[in-house]
């Protein structure tokens, strides 16, 4: 807790902001890896190219 | 104080230890996924199956068999496999297939903790090797202390004898097929006998030093042996499933190896792995459970609070990655025959599966309540409070889409009831998309159970913390958002085939979260700050959670164990041996389930038997005061 | 005590929970296939076409995937008229039978049924060419040729076509009811009307080569009739353990002799003997 408390309120809004990316971009590329090793491409916007 | 310290210490030393097993069995499970991932390319199956007659090893071009046999000098001969009529039968005045199914349920049941329990229980005294602590020993030691008779039951259970008599052609048949095999089995079970006697009795004499490692060998061996007879009785069960090593009438053209490597049999091998651990954490769970409310003595009390939480622990882990399994099963029976796993999902056998969520909903509350119930062990735990409601409800409502019934088999006149085969607010729930979603978000809710548990007495003193809460918290939400895009968009407005693979992301996303909490959080909590936790405080009622644990597993493999034999249908050995027997039908799910709550009872008699045999060996008779005093006269 | 009475209450009352839920749901049983005794002599074509239907519904296990979207995994042929389908089929590049009438194509599709794949119900990966759907004939469905047959006249008359098969001959019956209990409890099969079907029908392909004198379980036939007189075919189908080819196991079954009508010994052994 008391960790935290040194942290300013700007820099925890970034840290949030770049764990939610950082997550984004994982299960996304996630996604199209799973989908790829199955032979069912992914377009861009995650619609099937098949 | 001290004593707090010492056992908060202890715990989290075995839950990093834990965690590590854990990691490693997700990693395992990665690759059994991974091996679904790579099959579904194209020949996959094909390569992956070899189908009856025409068996040859991997790798190589098929060869016909007569090739190798006419090259031979010593012919093998051909057999067909036997057709039966009913009147080869044995009548023995009540339906032998229920004598057998009780017989073989016990036998598996028995069978299934005896081999589960020395796998954790080395687990277990590895643990205290590693951090010296000697009550991990002593745990261990008692862990196989009450499950030593069990080996007996297994072996009276055994039922050979029963099969022989009732289905002398199937299991003549059997005989030619396994051949040397059984030779094979009954040596390995002199072996497990030996090992398991020297492990248990030898635990004392084998303590400390280097003979403790010998010891760690021993059991080592214990569970070697114990795994191949597992596996061997496993292509008894998958060959009768999907023979292989055989040609279209039955008669043997492949070597042993290849009548045992099935299509199906390292699915199962892993499916049972898995579930035997469950199984086994759940049963002794509730000999801790029952011995705990049987004293009053606050000792006695926090140690058994403690043998049951580690049997709650092990019994949900090794539940989690259990569909996964499962899953990999069902595709395999899918591409293996069409035929055969519509039988399962999609047939009258589909029913089934509400009843199958039933108890895996039963499981999960159960093993949820009993980790919020034992918060109240740790002072830390009231940061985690308000997230138990949020993890309540996603559980219900998973637990709600998942028992809504797909549309099976209606009459006409439900059928027209319903104003097509599909409720129209309801269908949409009923089909396989809504379920994966359900399912996946159980599971990860049920982790966060775990996760949160094992935080609830600790505070994390590295200087990341933050970042690694972000970071854990946005897996969450990302991946629990992916699970539900993955399945409504792939499973409701795109073609079949993608509609399948997406499951496989969705799966491969409760994963990574596992993973990732795993990961995140042994090196985050690494020398923590360790907040007083108290082993005996937790209410009376929670202990019959873990009641509730071992009578739905127990249930729950029952269940599964009818489904597994049923999808063969009218067939001994499915394509290659009818069932003529006047039981060659698939009985109701009301009669399967009179018959699993019969062996469920008498399972829980003759568990009941094995504790009460475990406690003998503790118990002392004061020596009578009037022999003593006649013996000083 | 106490505590033993309330765990064993409690957990097997949980169990009896458990019992009640599968007492709730609908109870079937899944009844093996009967065998189903037809007086051929008596057979008429509506008997026939309903005798398809049920082979269709029931053991032919065709609705387990022929069904309507969206559980359906096949074409949903309950709601097509296939004579009409064939014709658009049989035209399509893509077919690689050799049928040219609706009855030849259903029942090829029904034992070959790669010979042509509907777009999008092919195998996954195999882009259409391989059929997920397994061949009627064989094992685990194991229908008959006049089951097969039974099959087509439904498929052709539920949408008001002309049944083009004909109705097995009586004489064909009174031999499948003689070679019925020799069957040893199979499915009464109907007696071969050419020497092909009674290959089809003993299974003579499994171990045999019929095209060329590759060795499966036991020698190629392609040009047997070369190698062996009539008297010795029939010796061998009649009693194959007198003389084996060399080189092969003794793997042949025994029982054709009781198995067999004259009519289809006599047809395999010309059939084979022309084999040359």
């Amino acid at each position: 807790m008391s960790e935290e408390n040194k942290i300013g309120g700007a820099v925890l809004l970034v840290i949030w902001i770049a764990a939610l990316s950082i997550s984004l971009v994982a299960f996304y590329g996630l996604d199209h890896l799973i989908m790829n090793m199955q032979g069912l491409p992914l377009n861009a916007d995650l619609t099937p190219a098949g | 104080m001290r004593s707090n310290r010492q056992q908060s210490i202890r715990r989290n030393g075995f839950s990093n230890r834990l965690g590590w097993l854990l990691s490693l069995l997700a990693v395992l499970l990665t690759f059994g996924v991974s091996s679904v991932f790579a099959d579904m390319g194209i020949g996959g199956a094909e390569q992956r199956i070899a189908p009856i007659g025409r068996v040859h090893i991997e790798g190589q071009d098929f060869i016909p068999a007569v090739d190798s046999v006419a090259s031979e000098i010593e012919e093998p001969e051909l057999i067909a496999a036997p057709r039966t009529s009913r009147k080869d039968y044995p009548n023995i005045g009540v339906s032998s297939r229920a004598v057998v199914w009780i017989l073989a349920q016990m036998h598996l049941f028995f069978g299934a903790l005896v081999l589960a329990v020395p796998l954790f229980v080395l687990a277990i005294e590895l643990v205290g090797v590693a951090t010296g602590d000697e009550r991990y020993d002593s745990m261990a030691h008692e862990f196989m202390k009450i499950s030593l008779t069990g080996f007996s039951i297994t072996a009276i259970f055994g039922g050979s004898l029963a099969l022989f008599l009732l289905y002398p052609d199937f299991m003549g048949y059997m005989m030619h097929v396994f051949g040397a095999q059984w030779l094979v089995y009954a040596a390995l079970f002199f072996l497990e006998s030996f090992f398991l006697y020297t492990y248990y009795y030898g635990w004392n004499a084998m303590r400390y030093g280097n003979m403790k490692w010998v010891h760690l060998s021993l059991g080592l061996l214990l569970n070697g042996a114990g795994m191949t007879i597992m596996v061997m009785a496993n292509s008894w069960a998958t060959f009768m499933m999907a023979p292989s090593g055989v040609n279209e009438v039955g008669a043997v053209i492949g070597n042993i190896w290849e009548v045992m490597k099935g299509p199906l049999w390292n699915p199962i091998n892993l499916h049972r792995f898995i579930a035997n651990i469950g199984f086994g954490g759940a049963v002794v769970g509730a000999y801790a459970a029952y011995k705990f409310l049987s004293t009053k003595d606050m000792e006695k009390r926090a140690h058994y609070d403690w043998m049951g939480y580690t049997s709650n622990f092990i019994a949900i882990l090794a539940f989690l990655p259990l569909p996964f399994a499962g899953y990999w099963l069902m595709a395999e029976i899918y591409a293996y025959s069409q035929q055969m796993g519509i039988t399962a999902m999609g047939g009258i056998l589909a029913w089934l599966f509400i009843v199958q969520a039933v108890l895996i909903g039963t499981i999960l509350l159960a093993g949820n309540y009993y980790l919020w119930a034992g918060m109240s062990r740790t002072e830390g735990s009231k940061r985690y409070k308000p997230f138990i409601g949020f993890i309540a409800f996603v559980l219900v409502i998973s637990f709600l889409i998942w028992v809504t019934p797909h549309t099976l088999m209606l009459s006409a006149s439900e059928i027209a009831q319903l104003g097509g085969s599909h409720h129209h607010i309801l269908g949409p729930l009923g089909i396989m998309p809504a379920k994966n979603i359900a399912v996946n978000l159980m599971l990860i809710v049920t982790f966060l159970s775990f996760q949160l548990y094992r935080r609830s007495d600790k505070v994390a003193t590295v200087s990341w913390a933050p970042i690694g809460n972000a970071l854990m918290v946005a897996i969450y939400v990302v991946a629990i958002v992916n699970i539900i895009f993955l399945g409504v968009y792939f499973g409701y407005f795109t073609n079949t085939v993608y509609k399948v693979g997406s499951s496989v992301a969705q799966v491969s996303s409760t994963l990574v979260v596992i993973i990732a909490g795993i990961v995140i959080d042994s090196l985050m909590f690494k020398n923590a700050k360790i907040l007083p936790s108290h082993w005996g405080r937790i209410p009376d009622r929670a202990q019959y959670a873990l009641f509730a644990l071992p009578i739905a597993f127990t249930w729950l493999m029952g269940l599964m164990g009818y489904v597994r034999s049923s999808v063969k249908t009218h067939w001994h050995v499915y394509t290659v041996m009818k069932d003529n027997s006047p039981d060659n039908f698939i009985p109701t799910i009301g009669y399967a389930g009179n018959m699993i709550t019969i062996v469920t009872v008498l399972f829980l008699l003759f568990v009941l038997f094995m504790f009460w045999i475990a406690s003998l060996s503790g118990t002392k008779q004061p020596k009578p005061e009037t022999v003593a005093e006649g013996g000083v006269a | 005590m106490n505590v033993f009475f309330k765990t064993m209450g409690f957990s097997i009352g949980l169990a009896l929970i458990f019992t009640l839920v599968t007492q709730l749901l609908p109870q079937v049983e899944g009844e093996a296939p009967v065998e189903t005794k037809v007086d051929l002599s008596s057979l008429t074509m509506d008997d026939f076409v309903t005798m398809g239907e049920d082979l269709f519904m029931n053991k032919g296990t065709c609705t387990l995937c022929h069904k309507p979207p969206p559980i359906g995994r096949a074409p949903d042929i309950q709601s097509m008229d296939m004579v009409s389908t064939v014709a658009e089929r049989l035209a399509d590049e893509r077919y690689q039978g050799e049928s040219k009438d609706a009855a030849g194509y259903i029942l090829e599709s029904m034992i070959d049924p790669s010979k042509f794949v509907v777009a999008g119900w092919g195998k996954k990966g195999s882009n259409d060419t391989v059929s997920p759907m397994p061949a009627v004939d064989k094992a685990p469905i194991q229908l008959s040729v006049m089951e097969m047959d039974a099959i087509i006249a439904y498929l052709q008359a539920k949408d008001g076509n002309e049944v083009t098969v004909s109705l097995p001959s009586p004489e064909a019956a009174a031999e499948a009811a003689a070679a019925a209990p020799a069957a040893g409890g199979g499915v009464a099969l109907a007696s071969a009307a050419t020497a092909e079907e009674a290959l089809g029908k003993y299974a003579c392909s499994a171990c045999h080569a019929m095209d060329s004198e590759d060795p499966l379980v036991g020698p190629g036939l392609a040009t047997v009739g070369r190698r062996l007189s009539e008297t010795e075919i029939r010796q061998s189908i009649v009693d194959p353990a007198a003389v084996i080819a060399e080189g092969f196991p003794p793997a042949m079954p025994a029982d054709f002799a009781e198995k067999m009508t004259v009519k289809e010994l006599e047809m395999l052994v010309q059939h084979l003997a022309e084999k040359k």
